[in-house]
């Protein structure tokens, strides 16, 4: 059931993305729907979910998304939902403000870490540089925090029926 | 107890993925000579044991190679050697064909030359010493062969024909102390006798004697002495030597010494004149 709703999510965070990409390319290339399904599911689910949606959302990212090079997005995915789901076992990161700080770690993290694989491989990609990685950063974790509370109420909602 | 065994188990998940991954992409990546990093990765490992392999089979080839080489050549070798000893027999035999050849050529030349019936015969025998008195040839009186034939060679008058056979003659060379023929010096026609000076066991000079040469005759060095036909053996103008020794001699005469022109112990064809019933004429070429 997990794997099923985690699926779906997947196949709407695709959606959301190609929406964006179509309508707002701008804000395509900002908003990582995929990142945030990662972290939702490495937050609830702990380390092995986190890793296999990272696995999942990766390389429907990369299948759709990427260039020439295939796997820089899961491997990225799978390292974030690891540490957030590592994390989450950890520490209670329930609260807005850890959840905010979390999203602004992952979202940084994934950027980072997909910059320096794709520096280590030798493939070309858009440097964001400092400001774009902290913009990129703050829109994620601002959109993840606010999409966490809705997805938390729907599924406490799920849970009461 | 089970969180920690399924937090081990995730991490083991993590390195798996992770290590799958970048193997996923460093298969995509190239890295330079349209190779791969996993395909560089996996040759940087296996080139070496390769190259060891590749090196030891090329060495085992090269082996066997140069063995079978080494068996190819020598049988080779042998065949050449058996080669090269059949020729170098085929290559004497050819030479001396062909020295046979020029020697029949000349006396060819010289018996058609010759205003002279003549009978061509080889030497079969000698004294077997250098100083040869006599010699033996393959054609007697059955070939027409008469005792006191002249016998002559390309190069000069070598004697007369002192005993004959049914198929063999034997020949007494003018370097015999008994042997005797009217000549003359070609320049001045200055006539004398020419005989040898070899006894039957000498080992001396053979060189021929030009006697009765009267001391105020004109004879020089390097005349050339030919038969005068006088002594009815010789046909008249045969070439018989040059003069090496002009000396005072004693009494009346001249001393004078004559290199023969022909060289018995060389000659291995002759040619023996038939009976002369008067002294032919011989013109230039002859002589």
């Amino acid at each position: 059931m997990k794997a099923l709703v985690t699926g779906l999510a997947i196949l709407f965070a695709l959606v959301v993305a190609t929406a964006f990409g179509q309508l707002l390319p701008g804000l395509g290339r900002i908003v990582d729907p995929f990142l945030l399904l990662v972290v939702y599911c490495g937050l609830r689910g702990g380390e092995t979910h986190g890793m296999m949606a990272g696995l999942a959302a990766g390389w429907v990212q990369d299948v759709h998304f990427a260039g020439p090079v295939l796997g820089l997005s899961p491997l990225t995915k799978v390292v974030v939902g690891f540490m957030v789901g590592l994390a989450g076992n950890r520490f209670l990161l329930v609260g807005l403000g850890a959840r905010t700080i979390v999203l602004l770690a992952a979202a940084a993290a994934d950027a980072l870490l997909f910059q320096w694989l794709a520096a280590v491989f030798d493939v070309r990609v858009s440097d964001l540089g400092p400001l774009g990685l902290l913009w990129r950063a703050t829109v994620n974790a601002g959109l993840g925090v606010g999409l966490f509370e809705l997805a938390d109420r729907r599924l406490a909602r799920g849970g009461e029926a | 107890m089970a969180l920690a065994l399924g937090a081990q188990k995730s991490r083991f998940l993590l390195v798996g993925l992770v290590l799958v991954h970048l193997a996923v992409i460093s298969h995509q990546v190239d890295a330079g000579g349209g190779i791969s990093l996993l395909q560089r990765a996996v040759f940087s490992l296996l080139s070496p044991l390769q190259s060891g392999l590749s090196g030891a089979v090329r060495g085992v080839a090269a082996g066997w190679r140069g063995w079978i080489d080494l068996r190819r050549v020598h049988q080779a070798n042998q065949r050449l050697e058996e080669r090269v000893r059949y020729v170098e027999t085929l290559l004497q035999e050819r030479q001396h064909q062909a020295r046979e050849a020029d020697r029949l050529r000349e006396l060819l030349a010289l018996r058609q030359a010759l205003p002279l019936e003549t009978i061509a015969a080889e030497v079969v025998t000698r004294d077997g010493v250098p100083w040869f008195r006599t010699l033996t040839i393959d054609r007697g009186r059955d070939a027409g062969v008469a005792l006191e034939a002249a016998v002559i060679s390309p190069t000069g008058v070598l004697g007369r024909v002192i005993a004959v056979g049914p198929r063999a003659a034997k020949v007494q060379l003018l370097q015999d102390r008994e042997s005797g023929a009217g000549v003359v010096v070609e320049r001045s026609r200055v006539a004398g006798v020419v005989s040898g000076q070899l006894g039957f066991a000498d080992a001396g000079p053979t060189d021929l004697v030009m006697k009765y040469v009267p001391a105020l005759a004109d004879v020089v060095v390097g005349d050339v002495v030919v038969t005068s036909g006088m002594d009815r053996i010789y046909p008249k103008g045969l070439v018989v030597g040059t003069v090496r020794v002009v000396g005072p001699g004693s009494g009346l005469f001249k001393e004078i010494l004559v290199a023969p022109a022909a060289r018995p112990d060389q000659i291995e064809e002759v040619l023996v004149v038939k009976a002369v019933e008067a002294p032919p004429v011989l013109d230039e070429s002859v002589k």
